[in-house]
């Protein structure tokens, strides 16, 4: 798609801002309408008004660009005050799901539903509880909006449906496969996780520590297949 | 002017000053060799002196060339009170702005998770190490509020919590002379949740 001039503000939110020149920011920015888009904000660190408070990874905020080819140029960025702003004082896992952003999404691929789920999962973050399974359902539907969505409820080798009890095995490219405690191929990706986490992780449903546990271990295993060598900053640093 | 000449190599070399651009650095560059070849020779030892000399401060990480700066020998300032900032210059405005008068720790930076700054790149086990001496009764976050600074104060509070001493962070809020409807959102929000008694 070929954006060269975006002159109505669209719902958007910062994912990471660097200095850019002596007085612009570099920013990348996720959109309802445009997906991802690199964007330069010139001048916003001065000037009368500097952009650059308004520009803060986690607010919502309404923006408009022109120009072509990779990188356009920020032309209006004001808050979006009619959505409430999610708070979030411990910033870990806001910081976690824009850097899964910025890694597995590409630029100018629109992804209205991401973008809708990325609001949903802010405003669940500071909530007391809700901030793992919000976390983990962030991540199964990234997995799916990129086109690596998981067959949560269907054994990829008998095809039967996933039993609570049961133990799988999950088996990368292909999906999870009934463990009958053979000896595992050793590797990275040689994970088990019980039938009751995965229908519950489809469902959207997981709750208990035991399953949180299982779920957040499970797609830890499978992000990393997708992301490559290079390991999360956001997850080394507090380490 | 062609390349590779002194004067081309110095103005080049004036250009890793903040602010200044190719013009500037060529005024510069031309006032010095024309007007002021003593205060060029001044700067370019001074500068040189600097550059070689001064570290950091063992305690707080200012910049000094000693081994601790004045702020942490002077005996008139309180040892009970921390305040922690990002750069020397914060220190600076500080000192001259206000009349606090305790100590300081200096970040040298904030966190900013998705450019690899880390704990690590902050001094915080010199900070923990500093906190454990005993002597300090309360911390006083001096940090930006952009989210990484905020993510900063909030990563140095709990471990300053854990250790029973007091954390209190810098008011955010409505600029001095400014009015209300100037103010953005996010200030406004600040500034209401973090109200005082009026005094
Ligand atoms: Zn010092």
């Amino acid at each position: 798609m070929n954006v060269n001039h975006h002159p109505t503000l669209e719902p958007a939110f910062v994912l990471n801002r660097r200095p850019y020149r002596e007085t612009s920011l570099l920013v990348e920015a996720f959109t309802a309408k445009s997906g991802r888009v690199g964007l330069v904000a010139k001048g916003a660190r001065r000037g009368k008004i500097p952009l650059a408070p308004v520009l803060e990874p986690f607010r919502p905020l309404l923006l408009s660009w022109r120009g072509s080819g990779e990188l356009f140029t920020l032309t209006v960025a004001e808050p979006d005050d009619s959505v409430c702003s999610p708070r979030i004082w411990s910033v870990k896992s806001g910081f976690y799901v824009n850097e899964l952003l910025l890694r597995l999404l590409r630029r100018h691929d629109p992804s209205p539903d991401i973008f809708e789920d990325y609001r949903q999962v802010l405003k669940r973050i500071p909530v007391p509880g809700q901030e793992e399974p919000a976390l983990r359902i962030f991540e199964k539907r990234l997995l799916a909006a990129i086109g690596y969505g998981l067959s949560l409820d269907q054994d990829a080798e008998t095809g039967r449906p996933v039993e609570h009890e049961k133990s799988y095995r999950y088996q990368p490219g292909r999906g999870f496969v009934e463990d009958h405690g053979a000896p595992c191929i050793s590797g990275d990706f040689a994970i088990t996780v019980r039938g009751g986490t995965l229908i519950a992780l489809g469902r959207e449903t997981l709750q208990g520590s035991e399953q949180l546990r299982e779920a957040k271990h499970l797609m830890r295993t499978i992000l990393r297949g997708y992301l490559g060598e290079a390991p999360l900053a956001s997850r080394m640093l507090y380490r | 002017m062609t390349d590779n000449t002194l004067i081309e190599h110095l103005v080049t070399s004036l250009r890793c000053l903040p602010g200044v651009g190719p013009k500037s650095a060529q005024r510069m560059v031309y006032h010095l060799l024309g007007r002021d070849r003593d205060g060029g020779r001044i700067l370019a030892n001074t500068l040189r002196a600097a550059m070689d000399d001064i570290g950091n401060c063992r305690l707080c990480r200012t910049f000094t060339e000693s081994e601790l700066c004045a702020l942490c020998v002077s005996e008139s300032r309180d040892p009970s009170l921390l305040c922690v900032v990002e750069t020397p210059a914060n220190v600076a405005a500080i000192n001259r702005g206000t009349d606090y008068n305790g100590r300081f720790f200096v970040l040298l930076g904030h966190l900013s998770p998705l450019d690899g700054v880390g704990p690590g790149h902050l001094g915080i086990d010199q900070l923990k190490k500093r906190l454990d001496t005993g002597d300090i009764r309360e911390v006083i976050l001096a940090t930006g509020s952009t989210v990484e600074r905020q993510a900063t104060a909030h990563y140095i509070a709990e471990f300053v919590r854990e250790r029973g001493i007091l954390v209190s962070r810098i008011a955010l809020g409505v600029p001095l002379g400014g009015e209300l409807e100037f103010v953005d959102s996010g200030t406004l929000a600040h500034a209401l949740s973090g109200r005082g008694e009026y005094r």
